[in-house]
């Protein structure tokens, strides 16, 4: 228990934590609201201002009787820069307090453009809350002597600064330096003429960027994609989950009727909800603004039938006939492959009815392993990356959590900043690297070996007695030779109080990630940090829902709830195989799009003489070569529950009305299950998740009821008080459903050694090709939002300059890869952070054919353009 | 019978007196009557003497409106295509006479004196959807001789929404 004062809060005592904010003290405690501009519970105190100003006395020995009494300070103070210390007394309603605030109103105002009615934050707006509230009616001011500045002026693409409404808080450049360590804000010019300005180009280059107009306390900082959108009262909010990484923030869509949209509902803007545990009151700009693809015209409204070559719109009952007959007549021939971004129910539904058929082949899109080990040894029910710190250890392999997951990044970076050791584990330089206490490179290839490594030369005194097998794991993993970074690590890691391990897959295929997971969790496992809340495994997915497709028996070799298939079905490569050499009849792709990203898949999904149906909301790449495509809903349109990769189960609600003659991806499935004489339909998305509480048994007990729990939030942000910005933070729908790890429910856990992967010695004038994951990619969901489009980065393959100058390649140059028997055209860029010996390729982007894991590729020839330069 | 007479020729004189008075209804539609200063009419959407909107699209009289009479959306005015002052105008902009109250809180909530209620007063419709009054017919025409909306202006000329405000006394 930490140390306690008492303080005075307007003549009553209260007992509370010592050395902790006044202000939020004042809130949390004594239930008084002191109001605030610059101080955010989130970003700490600046003292700027002053609008916390309070009668504050602290208790002091009079010099002249010895006595202890109470010392009044002569002027005013700013609460927010005070901590709580035995017998503070505060007064926070007294009329020289009033007065204080009124007139530091009154300055405020005295510049400001009262232009409210055209305000994107009038109505949710802390300045004219306050003002109401605290502020002068008239005022002394001269109108005609109000500062006029720029009011459209573009801090980039994305958000706008009126300079006039801005009140130099601060919030704005202290949220990218202290919390998104994007320094692109700053302050230019000085007294009336003081702005905000960007210093990045492109301008306000930070993928938080959207987070500052959230804590913005005034209408200075919009976005392009809410401004004039619609007022702050006229919106619905509807909660959801993000559907873009496995973080699953919790979020709102603002929805409105729009007369544009032909009266029907449209998402306004896309607000973060509080979860403290999950994304505190952030989001990423991908979150916040990749929504376009929702409502977007290309959508799919009617299913296709191909006739005579070509894809042809047809009714649903035509289609359904098309698919039942193909499925009857494929029978156990039929395999599957869903996108890891569809909810827990669809997933359900598809493993259920390719099981029906009497088949397991069955897997995931992207296919990354690892779910068995979160399942078994992940991170603790009540994890909080918040709350680990110093003494505590994060470790982070084998990703670019900026990336791949922003919010974990981002809460990562504070743990580190906070005390926390971390160590990352990678083949390149990640931005995570900056706040590492210790960076392990490996060459690609090299994962395993390097976990294992790391496993072998820990000091283990006495090994977990719950895990079997765990001493041939370590046994095995004493035969890989440490190097000294590797040993400085792992002493470190011995000293660590709570440890989580965040693994994700860079340069891995399915096996690859499997084997790293293992290692990982061998690790975990040998080391005790299991079982327990802020210890334990996440799985970094390249989906939302990675973690929701395993649980429910996505993937070849396990049923739903991890119940191992005897002899498992196909995965995803092996699909592939069966395809191209016509032994599977049928294929079932929904909400997946593997000719997009896979150069492998190509051939495979043009050449098969089986049939291939399509379930999507766009005419994918994939659904371009089916026979059948059916238009399924997007997130927005229907209900459902992802599962994140700490293993929270959460729920998102219907939002806008379906589009066309779409329907939900689980209905669809169940529709042409019961034709197969599989069962009727369920009523409903909440009786599918019913079905999963009973079919997985690490599910039980999650229904919508426990999904819509709430607990209050602290910093309490979204609250009545809006003095910390919007009202949209609260969360009233549902903090989500963590489920229990076999560690903690008492089920058996193993370790088995893993064997390092296979190096492969590359011939003469090879290079090894890495691909890459970036946030901003050409993938559909994404890239129909063009308001992003100038933040993508081209599809260029980054290279080390002195690997490019030992290949006698210039930056720019145009080169030709042969990779897989496959030729690609792609633009040389010379990166100082690429990996020496390796060239990094990003994956899902225009010119495709980056391959899924870490593979040789030749350089055919150069093109004309570098020879002609 | 004589009583009967009397009685016949008193109505008659009530009558005969009535044709001499000074009638209290008008002609209509021919003759229209002078309605008080504070009738409350249909509305009008007002322009400036130079032609641009008043409107500025802040949709407050539709947050007023105690009938949910008003359905306003907003777009951003360019130098280019400036409809009104400001970066704000109404792309939207109806009311729903079958709704309407003529309560006049429209007119109070509006930040520009944009919406008044005028006098008009033939409201009447043969089907729901010709009550809805869109901005078209609800916006007034430009003054004799001036340009309406949307006009090209010189850049940074109109970039204030609200109308320049007088030193309070
Ligand atoms: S920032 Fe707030 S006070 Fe200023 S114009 Fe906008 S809504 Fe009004
Ligand atoms: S733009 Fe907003 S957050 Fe930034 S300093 Fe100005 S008022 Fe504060
Ligand atoms: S961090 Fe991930 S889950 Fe969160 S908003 Fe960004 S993409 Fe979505
Ligand atoms: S009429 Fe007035 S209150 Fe209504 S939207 Fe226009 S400016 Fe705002
Ligand atoms: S000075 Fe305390 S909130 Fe700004």
């Amino acid at each position: 228990m930490a140390k306690t004062v008492t303080i005075v809060v307007d003549d009553i005592e209260y007992e509370v934590p010592a050395g902790m904010n006044l202000v939020d003290v004042c809130k949390q405690y004594a239930g008084v609201d002191i109001p605030v501009f610059c101080y955010h519970p989130k970003l700490g105190h600046d003292g700027n201002c002053r609008m916390c100003l309070v009668e504050l006395a602290t208790p002091r020995k009079n010099p002249h009787t010895g006595e202890m009494e109470l010392a009044w300070f002569p002027t005013l103070q700013t609460a927010c820069t005070q901590k709580t210390s035995e017998g503070m007394t505060v007064r926070t309603k007294s009329q020289k307090v009033i007065d204080g605030r009124r007139e530091i109103l009154e300055f405020l105002l005295s510049s400001h453009p009262l232009d409210c009615p055209i305000c994107d934050k009038g109505g949710e707006c802390p300045l004219q809350e306050l003002t109401l509230r605290h502020g002068p009616g008239t005022s002394r001011m001269y109108w005609e002597e109000k500062m006029h500045l720029g009011k459209h002026v573009p801090l980039g693409e994305l958000i706008y600064l009126d300079q006039e409404r801005c009140i130099l808080c601060a919030r704005c450049i202290r949220f990218q330096d202290n919390i998104a360590d994007d320094p692109v804000l700053a302050f230019d010019q000085r007294g009336r003429h003081q702005q905000i300005i960007t210093a990045s180009s492109p301008g306000f280059n930070s993928i938080f960027s959207g987070d500052t107009t959230d804590i913005c306390p005034v209408g200075a900082l919009t976005s392009a994609d809410f401004r004039f959108n619609a007022r702050p009262w006229e919106m619905v909010q509807v909660a959801t989950i993000c559907s873009h990484c496995p973080v699953g923030c919790n979020m709102s869509f603002d929805t409105r009727t729009d007369r544009e949209a032909g009266g029907r509902t449209t998402i306004k803007r896309i607000m973060p909800r509080q979860n403290e545990r999950v994304n505190e009151i952030w989001i990423c700009d991908k979150g916040r603004f990749a929504h376009h693809h929702m409502e977007h015209p290309e959508r799919l409204t009617k299913p296709l039938i191909r006739r005579n070559g070509r894809l042809v719109e047809a009714g649903w009952e035509e289609a359904l006939r098309e698919v039942t007959a193909q499925l009857q007549h494929a029978g156990e021939n039929v395999a599957a492959i869903a996108g890891g971004r569809l909810p827990n129910e669809d997933l359900f539904a598809l493993q259920k009815l390719i099981r029906a058929q009497g088949s397991h082949h069955i897997d995931a899109y992207p296919p990354v392993r690892g779910g068995e080990f979160t399942a078994s040894v992940g991170v603790g029910v009540g994890t909080n990356l918040a709350d680990m710190g110093s003494g505590d250890a994060i470790v982070v392999i084998a990703g670019d959590l900026h990336e791949e997951a922003p919010l974990w990044w981002l809460r990562v970076k504070a743990a580190a900043e906070r005390g926390a050791m971390l160590i990352t584990i990678g083949g390149r330089e990640t931005r995570l690297d900056k706040f590492a206490t210790h960076s392990l490179r490996y060459d690609y290839t090299e994962e395993v070996a390097t976990l294992n490594a790391l496993l072998g030369c820990m000091k283990l005194t006495g090994l977990p007695r719950s895990v079997d097998g765990l001493k041939e794991a370590v046994k095995g993993a004493r035969a890989f030779k440490p190097d000294k970074a590797i040993k400085d690590a792992a002493e470190a890691l011995a000293g660590a109080n709570n440890v989580i391990a965040l693994v994700g897959h860079e340069g891995l295929d399915g096996q690859g990630s499997h084997n790293l997971a293992q290692a990982v969790a061998n690790l975990l496992m040998a080391t005790g940090h299991f079982g327990r809340p802020n210890n334990g495994l996440i799985v970094v997915w390249p989906t939302a829902n990675g973690q929701g497709a395993s649980d429910i028996g996505v993937r070849p070799d396990y049923r739903p709830g991890y119940q191992r298939i005897p002899v498992p079905g196909m995965g995803y490569t092996d699909i592939l195989a069966a395809l191209a050499d016509n032994t599977l009849r049928a294929l079932y792709v929904v909400g997946a799009d593997p000719l997009f990203d896979d150069p492998a898949a190509e051939q495979a999904l043009r050449s098969t003489l089986g049939t291939i149906i399509v379930q999507d909301m766009f005419l994918t790449a994939t659904a371009e070569v089916a026979d059948v495509v059916l238009p399924s809903q997007s997130a927005a349109e229907r209900e459902g529950t992802y599962t994140s990769g700490e293993r929270r189960v959460q729920r998102f609600y219907p939002a806008i009305e379906p589009c066309g003659q779409s329907q939900p991806d689980w209905l669809i499935i169940q529709t042409i299950g019961k034709r197969l004489g599989h069962g009727n339909p369920s009523p409903s998305a909440a009786a599918v998740l019913l079905e999963i509480a009973k079919t997985v048994p690490q599910y039980a007990g999650i229904t919508y009821q426990t999904l819509a729990e709430v607990e209050p939030q602290i910093p309490d942000v979204g609250g009545e008080d809006l003095y910390y910005g919007g009202t949209a933070f609260r969360n009233r729908h549902g903090l989500g459903v963590q489920w229990p790890a076999a560690a903690e429910s008492g089920g058996a856990l193993s370790a088995h050694p893993v064997e390092a992967a296979e190096s492969i010695e590359p011939e003469e004038d090879m290079l090894l090709v890495v691909p890459i994951t970036l946030l901003y990619d050409a993938e559909p969901v994404f890239h129909k939002t063009s308001l992003l489009h100038g933040r993508v980065p081209g599809p260029d393959i980054l290279m080390h300059p002195e690997d490019a100058r030992y290949l006698d390649i210039a930056d720019g140059d145009v080169v030709r890869l042969s990779i897989d028997g496959k030729d690609i055209t792609v633009v040389v860029r010379f990166d100082e952070q690429a990996p020496e010996g390796a060239a990094l390729l990003p994956r899902r982007m225009q010119v495709q054919g980056a391959p899924m894991a870490a593979t040789f590729a030749t350089l055919v020839r150069w093109d004309v353009e570098a020879l002609e330069r | 019978m004589f009583k009967a007479g009397f009685a016949i020729l008193q109505g008659l004189a009530t009558t005969i007196k009535h044709v001499f008075e000074r009638p209290v209804t008008v002609e209509y539609p021919e003759k229209r009557k002078e309605f008080s200063e504070r009738f409350k009419g249909r509305h009008e959407l007002k322009r400036y003497d130079n032609g641009l909107e008043k409107c500025i699209g802040c949709s407050l009289c539709s947050a007023a409106c105690p009938a949910d009479a008003i359905w306003v959306e907003a777009a951003e005015n360019t130098d280019k295509e400036r409809y009104s002052p400001g970066e704000r105008y109404a792309k939207t902009y109806e009311i729903n006479m079958l709704r309407c109250i003529f309560c006049g809180y429209c007119e109070d909530a509006c930040p520009t004196e944009a919406i008044v209620l005028e006098k008009h007063i033939e409201l009447s419709y043969y089907d729901r959807e010709s009550a809805i009054f869109t901005k078209e017919m609800l916006l007034v025409p430009p003054p004799p001789g001036v340009w309406g909306t949307p006009k090209s202006v010189t850049p940074h000329s109109f970039d204030r929404a609200i109308p320049v405000m007088e030193n309070p006394e």
